[in-house]
C-alpha cells in the first residue's frame, strides 16, 4: 500500500514538472509578447489562404513578427511617403533579425537618411516560401493598395529545384492550419537540444534524414537548365507586369553564406540547405546560385531593368549570415546598405523623371502610379 | 562539453588510487579546460607557475624580505602588464598602440593573487612543501582558475594528497549545488535582460540619462542582487564541481546582503578575496603604526586595492574608497556608543541597522556598474533630488521582478534556515510541490538563462 502511495506521487510529481514547464513556457510568451496563455500560439497564426495562396493575415503578431493593417511585416502604411516595396521570400520577411532589423526596414532608413528627411517607406511584400509567380499574381493587389514607385525583386533561386512544383500552373503554397494544441516546452526543448548537439552530430542527422528522404532515388547534381529558364521566364514575367502597372522594377542578386567565390564551401552549412531540397547534390547548390544569379543579370539586360548586384558585395561570412541564406542583424545591414547605394541614385533619377512627365503616361493599369 | 568533460574527469579520478596519478589526471584536465579559452593563456599561466615555484622554493630556503619583494614584483609586473597596462596607454596614446590591445589571460586577477599568497605564507615560515605538479594544478585547478574562489595552498595541499571516495549523498549535494548555482546565474541574467527585451536592469544602467529617483533605488537593488545571484550562483558551481573532483573549497558567499554593518558584510561578500585582502594588505598595513586613524587609513587603503583588484579605473577607487570610508565610519560609531555607554538593541535597532547597511551597500554598486564616473555622480545627484522621484520611467514590469526576485530571495532563506544545512535543497516542502520548483528552476536555467550574457565576473 506505502508502496503504491509513493509511485502515486511519484506520478504526480512527475505530472506537475510537465505542468509546470508548460505553464512557465506559456507565461513567459505572455509576459515577452503578450501571447495569449490558453490558445494556440504558433507562427501559421500569422498567415491565411486566398485564392493565390498563402497571405499575411492583417495585424496578427507572433513572437518578433508584426504585421501591419495589410499583412505586411513591418509598421502601418504612411500614406504621405513614397512607397516601395520588396518582393522575395522568407530573406526578405526576415526569420533571425532583431525586431526592425530586417533589411528592408534596414533600407528604408538608409534611404531616408540619404534624403536626409523621412522621404521613402520600404514595405515588404515577402512572406517565407512566396514564389514569383504568386508574387507576380499579386502585383495589381499591392498596386491598388500602395501604387508604390519602385518594386525591388530578390528571388530564392533554390525554388526552382522543386521547378514543377512551384510553376504559375501549379498550385500555391498555402497557409499551414493552427494546431488545435501544441505543447509550447516541446519546441523550446527541440532547440536546446539543437543547440547542445555538436556540429558534426546535427550534421549526421541532416544526411541520414536526406539519404531517407529520397530513398533509392538518385539526386541531381546539378540543376537542368530548364528549371534556370524558368526562373528567366518569372522574372521577365514580373518586371514586365510591374511596369504594366508603372512601378519601375529593379533585380537584385542572390547572396548566400558561400559568398561569391567559394573554393572551400563549408560542407555542414551545405548539408543543412540540402536537407530543405533533398533531390540537388551539396556541389549542385553552389553552381545552381552561381547560374541563377548569371540568369538575373541576363534578365536584367534583356529588360534594360536596374540591377543590384549584391551577390558580389556581401562578403560570405557567419557574421552576416544566420545559415546559408539568411542574414543577421549585422548582415541585413550590410545587405541594406548595398541595396541603398544601388538604389538611391535610380530614385532621385526617376522622381525627376515623374516630376517632368506629370500625367502624360496614360497606358499606365493604375492611374495613382502613372502621376507619380 | 564542459559538463560532459567534468563528469569523465570526475569518474576517472575517483577510480585512480594512486595520488600522483590522480594529480596528473587532474592537472591535465585543468591544463585542456584552460587551454580551451586559449591556447596562450595556459602559457601566461603556465609560466607564472614555474617562475612562482622556483621563487617559492627560494623563499622557503632563505625567507628573506629581498626575495619576497621580487616575488611580489614579479607578480605586480604581471598583473600590471595585462590588466592595467592596456587601459594606461589607451588613455595616453589612444587605441593605436600595440599595448592598448593587450589581452587580459582569463582569470589572472585570481590566480596571481593566489601565487602571492603563496609567497606570503613562505615567507611568514608556513610550513608548505609543495611538488611542482601540486603547485602547477593549485594554479591551474580547473573550477577555479576562471573566477575563483581564490583558494590558499594550506587548504589545498593536504585534499591534492588524500584520497576521499566520493559518496551518493556527496554527489547529490554536489549535483544540488551546481544547480542552484545555475538557476542563479539565471535569475542574474534575468535581471539583467528583463522579462521583456530591453527591459532590463542591463538598458536601465546603459539609458541612464533620465531616470527618477526610484529608478536609481531601483537600479541600485537590482544590479545588487543580478551581481550576487551572478557570482554566487558562479562560486556554487566552482565549489559543486571541485567537491565532484574530491576538492572541498572554501565557501565565497554567505547571506551578505543580510549583514547588519559594512564590517560583516565584507566577511560574507566575496569572501575569499576579502580574507585575502585583510591577511595579506590590510593586518601588515594597521600593524605597522598604533594610531587610530592610520588604522583608518589602512582600511580606506585595503579597500583602494580591493577596487583596485577588479579594475584599475577611477571608479573602481571611488568604489573602494566609498566602502573604506563606510568602514571607518562603522568603526567610529561602534567606538562612539563604547565611549558614551549608549546601547540600542532589540528588533527595530535590526531592522534599523539592516536597512541602512542593505541601501548603503547596494548604493555602492552604482560605482561599480556605471559606465563613468560623470553617470554615477549623476545618478547619485538624481537620488537627492525630490523632485526627481515624481516620474519613474523605468518599466513597471522591471520593478515587479526586481522586487520579487529580492523577497524571493529573503523569504526562500528564511525558510532554509529552519532545515538543517545538510538536507537536500527545498526539502522542506512536500515532493509533488518541490518537482514544481525544480520545473520552475529548470524552465529558468535552460531556457532563460541559455540567452548569450557573460558573466559578470569573468571581466575581472
Amino acid at each position: 500500500m506505502t508502496h503504491a502511495i509513493h509511485t502515486l506521487r511519484v506520478l504526480i510529481a512527475i505530472s506537475l514538472f510537465v505542468m509546470v514547464l508548460e505553464i512557465c513556457a506559456r507565461l513567459d510568451d505572455y509576459i515577452s509578447y503578450r501571447a495569449p496563455i490558453l490558445d494556440t500560439y504558433s507562427s501559421a497564426s500569422l498567415y491565411e489562404n486566398d485564392q493565390f495562396g498563402k497571405r499575411g493575415r492583417p495585424f496578427a503578431q507572433y513572437r518578433k513578427w508584426q504585421l501591419n493593417e495589410l499583412g505586411y511585416r513591418g509598421p502601418r502604411i504612411d500614406k504621405d511617403r513614397i512607397p516601395i516595396v520588396i518582393f522575395g521570400a522568407s530573406e526578405t520577411f526576415g526569420l533571425y533579425e532583431s525586431e526592425g532589423k530586417e533589411y528592408p526596414r534596414q533600407l528604408e532608413r538608409e534611404l531616408n537618411t540619404c534624403t536626409g528627411k523621412p522621404i521613402y517607406q520600404v514595405i515588404n511584400v515577402a512572406y517565407p516560401g512566396q514564389t514569383l509567380s504568386t508574387a507576380t499574381r499579386r502585383v495589381p493587389e499591392i498596386v491598388a493598395r500602395i501604387h508604390p514607385m519602385m518594386a525591388l525583386i530578390y528571388a530564392s533561386p533554390t525554388f526552382y529545384i522543386d521547378f514543377p512544383l512551384r510553376r504559375s500552373s501549379a498550385l500555391p503554397v498555402q497557409a499551414e492550419k493552427l494546431p488545435a494544441f501544441e505543447f509550447r516546452i516541446g519546441e523550446r526543448l527541440q532547440n536546446v537540444a539543437k543547440s547542445l548537439l555538436p556540429e558534426y552530430v546535427q550534421t549526421g542527422i541532416r544526411s541520414w534524414q536526406i539519404q531517407r528522404s529520397i530513398g533509392s532515388k538518385s539526386p541531381m547534381e546539378r540543376l537542368p537548365q530548364e528549371a534556370l529558364n524558368y526562373l528567366a521566364e518569372d522574372l521577365t514575367e514580373m518586371v514586365i507586369t510591374l511596369r504594366a502597372y508603372c512601378v519601375e522594377p529593379a533585380l537584385v542578386t542572390h547572396a548566400t553564406i558561400f559568398g561569391a567565390v567559394s573554393r572551400s564551401p563549408n560542407r555542414a552549412m551545405l548539408v543543412a540547405w540540402r536537407k530543405f531540397y533533398p533531390t540537388l547534390q551539396e556541389d549542385g547548390f553552389l553552381d545552381l546560385e552561381m547560374r541563377a544569379n548569371r540568369t538575373i543579370r541576363e534578365v536584367a539586360v534583356q529588360q534594360q531593368v536596374a540591377l543590384v548586384d549584391i551577390a558580389g558585395e556581401l562578403p560570405g561570412d557567419r557574421k552576416y549570415f544566420a545559415d546559408f541564406v539568411h542574414f543577421t542583424d549585422a548582415g541585413a545591414a550590410l545587405m541594406a546598405k548595398d541595396l541603398a547605394a544601388g538604389v538611391e541614385p535610380l530614385l532621385r533619377r526617376w522622381s525627376n523623371y515623374s516630376d517632368n512627365a506629370t500625367s502624360s503616361s496614360t497606358s499606365c493599369n493604375s492611374g495613382s502610379a502613372a502621376t507619380r | 562539453m564542459y559538463a560532459l568533460g567534468l563528469l569523465c574527469t570526475s569518474v576517472v579520478v575517483w577510480h585512480v588510487r594512486s595520488q600522483r596519478g590522480r594529480q596528473i589526471i587532474l592537472l591535465g584536465a585543468s591544463c585542456g579546460f584552460y587551454a580551451s579559452w586559449g591556447p596562450w593563456f595556459l602559457g601566461a599561466l603556465v609560466g607564472s607557475s614555474l617562475v612562482n615555484y622556483v621563487l617559492g622554493r627560494q623563499i622557503r630556503r632563505t625567507p628573506t624580505r629581498p626575495w619576497l619583494l621580487l616575488g611580489i614584483a614579479f607578480n605586480v609586473a604581471l598583473l600590471g602588464f595585462f590588466k592595467y597596462l592596456p587601459g594606461i596607454v589607451s588613455q595616453i596614446v589612444g587605441q593605436t598602440s600595440t599595448f592598448s590591445r593587450i589581452v587580459l589571460p582569463v582569470g589572472m586577477s585570481f590566480w596571481t593573487f593566489q601565487a602571492l599568497s603563496y609567497l606570503l605564507d613562505l615567507y611568514r615560515e608556513k610550513e608548505l612543501d609543495p611538488t611542482l605538479l601540486e603547485f602547477c594544478l593549485y594554479m591551474t585547478f580547473a573550477p577555479t582558475v576562471l573566477s575563483g574562489p581564490i583558494c590558499r595552498l594550506p587548504d589545498m595541499l593536504p585534499q591534492f594528497r588524500e584520497y576521499r571516495p566520493l559518496t551518493r549523498a556527496g554527489a547529490q549535494a554536489a549535483a544540488q549545488r551546481i544547480g542552484l548555482g545555475a538557476l542563479m546565474m539565471g535569475l542574474a541574467q534575468l535581471l539583467g535582460a528583463g522579462l521583456r527585451p530591453g527591459h532590463g536592469i542591463n538598458n536601465g544602467f546603459d539609458g541612464a540619462g533620465m531616470l527618477a529617483g526610484s529608478d536609481v533605488w531601483l537600479l541600485a537593488f537590482g544590479y545588487g542582487f543580478q551581481l550576487f545571484f551572478d557570482f554566487a550562483g558562479y562560486s556554487h558551481i566552482a565549489i559543486g564541481a571541485a567537491s565532484l573532483l574530491g576538492i572541498r573549497l572554501a565557501e565565497n558567499f554567505d547571506g551578505p546582503y543580510r549583514s547588519m554593518s559594512p564590517s560583516v558584510f565584507w566577511t560574507r561578500w566575496h569572501m575569499s578575496l576579502s580574507s585575502w585582502i585583510r591577511d595579506y594588505v590590510f593586518l601588515p598595513l594597521a600593524t605597522m603604526r598604533r594610531e587610530m586613524w592610520w588604522r583608518h587609513a589602512a582600511l580606506v587603503l585595503s579597500m583602494i586595492i580591493f577596487g583596485l583588484w577588479h579594475k584599475g579605473a577611477p571608479l573602481f577607487v571611488i568604489w573602494g574608497t566609498y566602502h573604506g570610508i563606510l568602514l571607518v565610519l562603522h568603526r567610529l560609531w561602534q567606538r562612539l556608543q563604547h565611549d558614551l555607554n549608549f546601547r540600542w538593541e532589540g528588533t527595530a535597532q535590526s531592522a534599523f541597522s539592516w536597512a541602512l547597511t542593505f541601501a548603503v551597500m547596494c548604493l555602492g554598486w552604482i560605482f561599480f556598474r556605471a559606465s563613468g564616473v560623470k553617470q554615477a555622480l549623476g545618478m547619485f545627484a538624481t537620488l537627492l533630488s525630490l523632485a526627481s522621484y515624481v516620474r519613474p520611467v523605468l518599466p513597471t514590469d522591471l520593478y515587479f521582478l526586481v522586487a520579487t526576485l529580492i523577497l524571493g530571495y529573503f523569504a526562500t532563506t528564511a525558510l532554509s534556515a529552519r532545515t538543517d544545512a545538510e538536507s537536500p535543497v527545498l526539502s522542506w516542502i512536500p515532493m509533488e510541490l518541490r518537482y514544481a520548483c525544480y520545473a520552475v528552476a529548470l524552465y529558468l536555467i535552460v531556457f532563460r538563462a541559455a540567452q548569450p550574457q557573460a558573466f559578470i565576473y569573468s571581466q575581472f
